[in-house]
């Protein structure tokens, strides 16, 4: 991050003040008033908005920030990222990856799924939400649709944990340059090594990590 | 009295029903079958989508044709179970995929655990029925998974089973298999478990499993849960109105399709981990769940179900017992007329453990000693023994107690009642290595229960046919 410019830079991390205490109103004022006053949007990106996010990822794993204001945070900065979208190089977002997660067909248990595709958005990734019950058919489609990076799968019933090995398969035959990732809380890193996935991860901040690793590759 | 756990007043009760029914009437319930619909729309209820919306006199026709109390016929009948009035009948886990190991450590639950379990549970003193997925085996097939475990409970234990609600094709397997053992179903041989999704829906597979077992005329647990603050409002009062409207939605299906069909009323709610959106089984606020459903199946006149013995701890700590024995004494005495979970279940309901059983049914006795009436017979008063002691009485020298020693009082099977310096003496002293001690008598003292060969062999025959072997 260019540590120069003295001012312009004590701007931009006030966005990321107001990011990281969730004031949605005020992150939309300083993105735009940066953006009037010419600041790299670039900075505005990194310094302001990417940053707050992995300070609240931090606080969030740590334990000091509670699941609601990281998620209250996280729509703050996607609404800056709103803001400067029109303003972004054509695949400077794209860039940082899409991913389309879901529930496996048969398995209707979303809530850590949400979880894990709000953590995502807040961490500046693309994410489609399939959404629960979804097979392989619908995996696959969405993935080439959106020149997805990865496709994670959520399951939390055993009887549904098979059906994730037939999704990674479709995926692998389709033929599409697309990482899989797994979990939910019957999976365990054995069983994903077994189906052939890239990664699993036992929670949400994991999930990202993982996902932004993969994405590096 | 103002405790925060009897402060349900029939005002109270009746504003949740009568919010209940608002959500009926202007939001309505989600139903993903079309099948389910149809008969809606037959009774002349208003679909829109796949949303259906109730007005108060179909929840109260609903409510007017649910029995108050039934019985469950299990193989053997001395060991026939009555749901409702002051009864309480418990069934050990339900659902964990994992068994937590002495040394904490997780491995995937077997067949062969399911087994071992069921010898479990055919030799518990206070254990009265079967669970339907004691743990879910993950070896084996899991679209046959249920019939591996149905065949079990039936074979292996003669105490009543549940049934399998896992898919329309589960429940009929069910029925066929209790079809095999009493001839027909024409009584109630199982009961089910039908969860709801939070928030305000069902699941198509739920809702088949329910339409079955109510064609049968079989008992259905119909239960809704929100997680407070992620599936539902944080506060108990708004998740408690949406569950209660969902499950009187179920309730409502079973009675159309047939009026009669028993029914347990659940409903729970557990807080949202607001450090990790995890999801906590044990709080006091899931122990006030069972308090207001029990008064809410009161309210109703409709035997109750309350969750049991669970703890987000794994291994047999402070924590475990703490929590255990907050949620089972709280069902207990509040009057739920049944609890799943009773015994073995581990964090999150995701691991069973055998020693944790063992605690748990000890925790199960005392539970079933407290909830007994005290005896005032005059034997129990036992006036004239007092009168003739006076104040020089030993009491131990009296036939009065020596005809009673061994039956009056609760005897613990693992709980230590000894002095310090025995205790320290004790070899093992660790209460999991103790409780593994309890489980080597209980796995060689288990016998098979009778049955005969030839219902066996049909029984044998119908799952193996099932599984294409
Ligand atoms: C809440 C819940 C429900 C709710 C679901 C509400 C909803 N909208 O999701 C309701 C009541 C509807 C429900 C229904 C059923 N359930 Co349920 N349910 C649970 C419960 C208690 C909690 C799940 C949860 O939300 N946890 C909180 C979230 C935050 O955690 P999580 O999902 O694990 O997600 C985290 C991680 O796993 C990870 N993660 C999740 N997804 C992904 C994906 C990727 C790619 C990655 C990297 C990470 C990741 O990150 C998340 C955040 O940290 C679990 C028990 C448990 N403790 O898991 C049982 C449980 C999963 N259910 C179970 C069962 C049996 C059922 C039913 C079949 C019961 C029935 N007979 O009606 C139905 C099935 C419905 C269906 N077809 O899907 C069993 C499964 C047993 C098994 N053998 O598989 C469990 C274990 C409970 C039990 N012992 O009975 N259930």
């Amino acid at each position: 991050m260019p540590e120069t410019k003295g001012d312009l830079t004590m701007a931009v991390k006030d966005i990321a003040e107001a990011v990281a205490v969730f004031d949605r109103v005020k992150v939309v004022e300083l993105v735009e008033a940066e953006i009037a006053a010419k600041t790299e949007i670039d900075e505005i990106l990194n310094a302001g908005l990417i940053d707050a996010m992995d300070i609240v990822g931090k606080r969030f794993s740590s334990g000091e920030l509670f699941v609601p204001e990281m998620l209250m945070a996280a729509k703050a900065m996607k609404a800056g990222l709103e803001v400067l979208k029109p303003h972004l190089s054509a695949g400077a977002v794209a860039a940082k990856g899409t991913v389309v997660i879901g529930t496996v067909k048969g398995d209707l248990h979303d809530i850590g799924k949400n979880l894990v595709a709000l953590m995502m958005e807040g961490a500046g990734l693309e994410v489609v939400d399939l959404g629960v019950d979804i097979d392989a058919e619908k995996f696959v489609k969405a993935a080439v649709e959106h020149n997805a990076g990865v496709v994670a799968l959520s399951a939390l019933l055993t009887t549904t944990m098979p059906t994730m090995e037939i999704i990674v398969a479709a995926i692998k035959e389709a033929g599409i340059a697309v990482k899989t990732i797994v979990g939910g809380a019957p999976v365990t890193e054995a069983f994903a090594d077994q189906i052939g996935a890239d990664g699993f991860s036992t929670d949400a901040p994991g999930a990202v990590e993982l996902t932004r690793k993969l994405l590096s590759t | 009295m103002n405790r925060a756990i009897t402060n349900f007043d029939q005002k109270m009760l009746g504003s949740i029903h009568n919010y209940s029914l608002e959500l009926l009437n202007d939001t309505g319930i989600r139903f993903p079958n079309e099948n389910a619909r149809e008969i809606f729309r037959e009774h002349g209820f208003r679909t829109d989508g796949e949303m259906v919306f109730f007005k108060e006199k179909d929840i109260r026709m609903a409510l007017n044709t649910v029995p108050s109390s039934f019985t469950i016929k299990a193989r053997n009948p001395a060991k026939d179970i009555q749901i409702g009035g002051d009864n309480y009948m418990m069934a050990p886990g339900y659902g964990p995929p994992f068994i937590i190991e002495p040394s904490g450590e997780k491995r995937n639950a077997l067949l062969d655990d399911v087994h071992k379990f069921c010898k479990l549970v055919q030799t518990s003193q206070y254990l009265d029925f079967n669970s339907s997925i004691i743990v879910q085996p993950t070896e084996v097939p899991q679209e046959t998974a249920h019939l591996d475990i149905l065949l079990a409970t039936l074979l292996m234990t003669d105490k009543p089973i549940m049934g399998s609600s896992s898919s329309g094709i589960a429940a009929k397997d069910s029925l066929k298999l209790a079809e095999l053992v009493w001839g027909n179903t024409d009584e109630p041989v199982m009961i089910s478990l039908v969860d709801s999704l939070s928030p305000l829906q069902y699941a198509a597979e739920m809702v088949d499993s329910l339409m079955v077992f109510a064609e049968a005329g079989q008992p259905v647990i119909v239960h809704s849960s929100c997680s407070l603050g992620s599936t539902g409002p944080i506060t108990i009062a708004g998740s408690l109105v949406i569950s209660n409207a969902t499950t009187l939605a179920g309730i409502c299906l079973a009675q159309l399709i047939n009026p009669g069909t028993p029914i347990v009323y659940g409903l729970g709610g557990s807080p949202t981990e607001m450090k990790t959106g995890g999801y906590v089984n044990a709080s006091p606020e899931d122990a006030k769940h069972t308090a207001i459903v029990t008064a809410l199946g009161r309210y109703y006149n409709i035997p109750c179900r309350s969750q049991g013995a669970l703890t987000e701890s794994f291994c047999l700590d402070y924590q475990a017992g703490m929590e255990s024995a907050m949620m089972l004494t709280t069902a207990a005495l509040s009057g739920a007329n049944l609890s799943l979970h009773a015994c073995g279940t581990y964090g999150s309901m995701l691991g069973m453990s055998y020693e944790k059983f063992i605690a748990d049914e000890d925790l199960c006795g005392a539970i079933k000693k407290l909830m007994q009436p005290v005896e005032f017979t005059d034997d129990a008063f036992s006036m004239d023994m007092i009168k003739e002691l006076g104040t020089s009485g030993n009491y131990l020298m009296e036939m009065h107690t020596l005809k009673r020693c061994r039956s009056e009082f609760f005897m613990p099977e693992l709980s230590i009642r000894t002095i310090h310096n025995k205790w320290l003496e004790m070899e093992p002293r660790d209460i999991t290595e103790r409780a593994a001690g309890i489980l080597a008598k209980r796995f060689a003292e288990y016998e098979k229960p009778e049955i005969d060969p030839d219902i066996e062999k049909h029984l044998v025959q119908y799952v193996n046919t099932r599984k294409g072997l």
